[in-house]
């Protein structure tokens, strides 16, 4: 039953009540015996009246007797004895018996029987004394006409009975007023005690909540003291904000430091925040603020959208003295129930994390850089990287012998230093030679540590270990160019990668060469109900040797030809599989100076059918069928340069009879050039056509013309 | 739990179907803007919805405007690349109750919607 949720308040409750109880029991034995002594102050009157009762009858009496004598009217005397005689009996037999008397004043009074031996042992004498003195008196006072002898008898007995009965009465009197003195006595002793009581227990709760008072107030010192020294030690800036984004009293030391302004308790956040940060920033942050506040989200999925988790602001130390710093600031909710009473606010600074982070940018850039690399493989004449790579490969695996070479006893190792560092040498400066700039710097981190070892001298096998762990990465960074250069290779054909320039230069189409293919693909397409657009890149054709340009522009009109008649679709079989409706001949030409020219020709048609191609070398009777069969890809395709193959069955003025390739192969065999072929059924027909310089005492060559392609 | 999608692009909201789908969440309703989104919440009443911000024919803060006036309780995680915060913070007091940064992981998603229950559960 205690359990009213009183809690630690509960011993003082007791104790309380407690007092009021002893309080309350005082005031009421106070109020008992208070009354009781008022009635004893009665008594006391009563009795008293008894005394004066006695004297009254014994006077009446001899009054009586006197006027008897004189015969003078006594009948007022004789009331008055009745009277008297009446109120002093009814009295005496309440003390004994308890009853009512009538009062002293007005009214009745009610007299309760005297419990104490002596008192009542007096009262018998009285009524022993009185039953026959009030028995003579009723007689004398009933009778109609006393005699003098009954008035002289009743006087007698009053003189006698009267001192007896006065004695008596006193001495009550007496007895009643040490009874009365006695109660007083046994109330001081119960208000005494009471005091006593009140006041022990008042010293009980003193003593008790002092010493609970002090306890607590220990336990409040010791976490403050504790929550002090985290405030002080710990090397975030800590502090809360109230509902009003006003800033607590408590905050780490490190704050100030960490915002470079002092944060008066009670100030407002906001206003601190406002000249740290840019406008925009200060927005969202009051914004966020304000949603962790008052909104009913999660802490956790919004804490992506804190605009103070990575923040520059600028500090001023001292004059003239400004810094930049990145701080993060973080809010976590402080609930109450389910109220949100504060924000505590941890603030770093994440200077350091946030260079990190972007020096790992900026390598991340570098890396980025390696695209050049790339860019500089593709800059690289194709023969002089193949070289290249070949002399690397064949480099590092010597250096690498010359590392693995047990040395001879007593032979100087720096000798074999001297020989790595020649051959490291000689791969830098081929690298440089072909433009491949980061390679070359490779091989030169690797000759300067060649060179610390030279310098050094007296040396041991262990020295070696950096070189091998270095010539793992050049091997690597070779490898990487060898890897790039493997999936450019299978790419080719499979992803066209054209640059997004004007279709064909105007300095080409002004080129009369170039005109001429144009409008030959054009006027054949015609013919065959075909659309066509022949794109020229690559160098200005007129700055070819005489026998050179002569030679291209025959096998360009060849290829053209070619294309046109068995490449190139008409325009609904290439929307069908589709293509744009309008066939695409690509025409490129390069001058590799010493290593002669590049014809590249390349057309967007159906490639080479081979099973017409299968038939129609069986028609020349150069193979049968079951030969033919079995006969691989490249010898196939070989055919199409012979003389007399043709995959179609009729022939017209543009083609059919089987020359026209091979006239074409046998110019570039005269010039002393290679011919190389790619395609891919019914997608694209690359003819690649390399040609050496011209040697001065060629002076013409055997042109190609429609005619004879045609013969 | 009846989830709904709305996302203008088809693509994330297959992916998040996908994943949610998994986690357990019944994948009540798609949508690919905010009038669409607005109609299907009426018949399909989901708990739950991942609300993309920057739709064509009601962005995402008016569309969660309209849904919280049809059903208070329904709980909103905002799923968007927006790199203004502002804007996810202004769709937050609109109602929503959760921020999801695009791109995100498989985990990342069914992370933020345990978290996003978390709401009602405890």
């Amino acid at each position: 039953m205690w359990n009213l949720g009183l809690g630690k308040y509960r011993t003082m409750v007791i104790s309380i009540a407690l007092f009021l109880l002893f309080d309350l029991g005082v005031l009421v034995m106070n109020f008992f015996i208070s009354s009781e002594i008022s009635s004893d102050a009665a008594n006391v009157n009563i009795v008293g009246r008894q005394r004066m009762l006695t004297q009254r009858m014994a006077k009446a009496s001899l009054q009586i007797e006197s006027r008897v004598i004189a015969g003078q009217s006594y009948r007022d005397l004789m009331m008055e004895l009745d009277r008297a005689s009446a109120v002093y009996d009814q009295t005496l037999m309440a003390y004994i018996n308890g009853g009512t008397v009538p009062g002293t004043g007005s009214g009745d009074f009610v007299v309760k029987r005297i419990d104490d031996e002596k008192a009542q042992k007096m009262l018998a004498d009285a009524q022993e004394q009185w039953a026959p003195y009030r028995d003579a008196i009723q007689a004398f006072v009933r009778s109609d006409a006393p005699t003098l002898e009954q008035a002289m008898d009743v006087a007698r007995n009053s003189e006698v009975v009267n001192v007896w009965l006065l004695t008596l009465m006193n001495d009550l009197t007496t007895r009643v007023e040490e009874l009365a003195a006695s109660k007083a006595t046994v109330l001081r002793t119960v208000q005494l005690t009471g005091m006593l009581l009140a006041t022990i227990n008042f010293l009980i709760i003193m003593f008790h909540f002092i010493r609970h008072l002090r306890r607590s107030d220990q336990a409040l010192e010791r976490a403050h003291r504790e929550t002090d020294d985290i405030l002080r030690t710990t090397q975030e800036g800590l502090f809360l904000l109230d509902a009003d984004g006003r800033v607590g009293s408590q905050q780490s030391r490190a704050l100030a430091g960490i915002l470079g302004v002092q944060v008066p308790p009670g100030s407002d956040f906001l206003d601190i925040l406002r000249p740290l940060v840019t406008p925009k920033v200060f927005d969202t942050a009051r914004e966020y603020i304000d949603l962790l506040l008052r909104h009913e989200v999660r802490e956790k999925l919004v804490a992506g959208l804190n605009p103070l988790d990575s923040v520059e602001i600028t500090v001023t130390r001292g004059p003239g003295m400004v810094e930049t710093r990145f701080l993060q600031f973080r809010f976590n909710r402080v609930m109450e129930g389910e109220v949100v009473t504060h924000l505590l606010v941890t603030t770093n600074d994440i200077s350091r994390r946030v260079r990190l982070e972007r020096d790992l940018r900026e390598s991340e850039v570098r890396a980025q850089g390696q695209m050049s690399v790339l860019l500089q493989i593709l800059g690289v004449e194709p023969h002089l990287l193949q070289d290249f790579l070949r002399n690397a490969s064949e480099g590092l695996n010597l250096i690498n012998q010359q590392l693995e070479l047990q040395p001879a006893p007593g032979e100087n190792l720096l000798t074999k230093v001297n020989a790595i560092f020649r051959i490291a040498h000689r791969i830098k400066g081929d690298a440089a030679a072909v433009g491949l700039e980061s390679v070359a710097q490779s091989f030169h981190g690797l000759e300067d540590m060649l060179s610390g070892m030279r310098e050094r001298g007296d040396l041991v096998g262990e020295d070696f270990l950096p070189v091998a762990v270095r010539m793992k990465a050049l091997f690597s960074e070779i490898e990487t160019i060898h890897n790039v250069l493997t999936r450019m290779a299978q790419m080719r054909g499979v992803v066209t990668v054209e640059p997004a320039r004007p279709k064909t230069e105007p300095s080409a189409v002004a080129n009369p060469i170039v005109r001429q293919w144009i409008s030959y693909a054009k006027q054949l397409a015609e013919r065959h109900g075909k659309q066509v657009d022949l794109v020229y890149q690559g160098m200005d054709v007129s700055d070819l040797h005489p026998v050179q340009r002569e030679a291209v522009s025959s096998i360009v009109n060849q290829f053209v030809r070619n294309a046109l008649v068995h490449g190139i679709e008409r325009p609904e079989d290439r929307k069908a599989r589709g293509k744009a409706e309008s066939g695409r001949l690509a025409v490129y030409v390069a001058n590799w100076g010493e290593n002669g020219i590049e014809v590249s020709f390349r057309d967007d048609g159906q490639g080479i059918d081979q099973a017409k191609l299968r038939a129609a070398v069986v028609r020349s009777g150069r193979m049968n069928e079951e030969e033919v069969g079995t006969v691989d890809m490249r010898r196939l395709v070989s055919f199409i340069f012979e003389p007399g193959i043709s995959t179609r069955e009729t022939a017209d003025e543009d083609a059919g009879r089987g020359a026209g390739l091979d006239a074409v192969r046998d110019l570039v065999r005269k010039l002393g050039g290679q011919i190389r072929i790619g395609m891919t059924t019914g997608e694209y027909c690359h003819f690649r056509v390399q040609l050496p310089p011209v040697h001065e005492s060629l002076v013409s060559v055997p042109a190609i013309t429609s005619q004879e392609a045609a013969a | 739990m009846k989830l709904m999608i709305v996302d203008d692009s088809n693509i994330i909201r297959s992916k998040i179907a996908r994943a949610l789908g998994k986690h357990g969440l019944e994948i009540a309703a798609l949508a690919s803007n905010g009038q669409e989104a607005v109609r299907c919440f009426t018949t399909v009443r989901p708990d739950l919805v991942t609300m993309d911000l920057t739709m064509p024919n009601m962005d995402g803060i008016e569309c969660i405007r309209r849904l919280r006036q049809i059903n208070p309780d329904v709980r909103v995680l905002v799923v968007s690349a927006l790199a203004d915060k502002a804007t996810a913070i202004a769709a937050l007091k609109e109602g929503a109750q959760g921020f999801l940064h695009k791109p995100f992981t498989e985990d990342d998603l069914t992370e933020a919607m345990d978290e996003l229950l978390g709401v009602r559960n405890g």
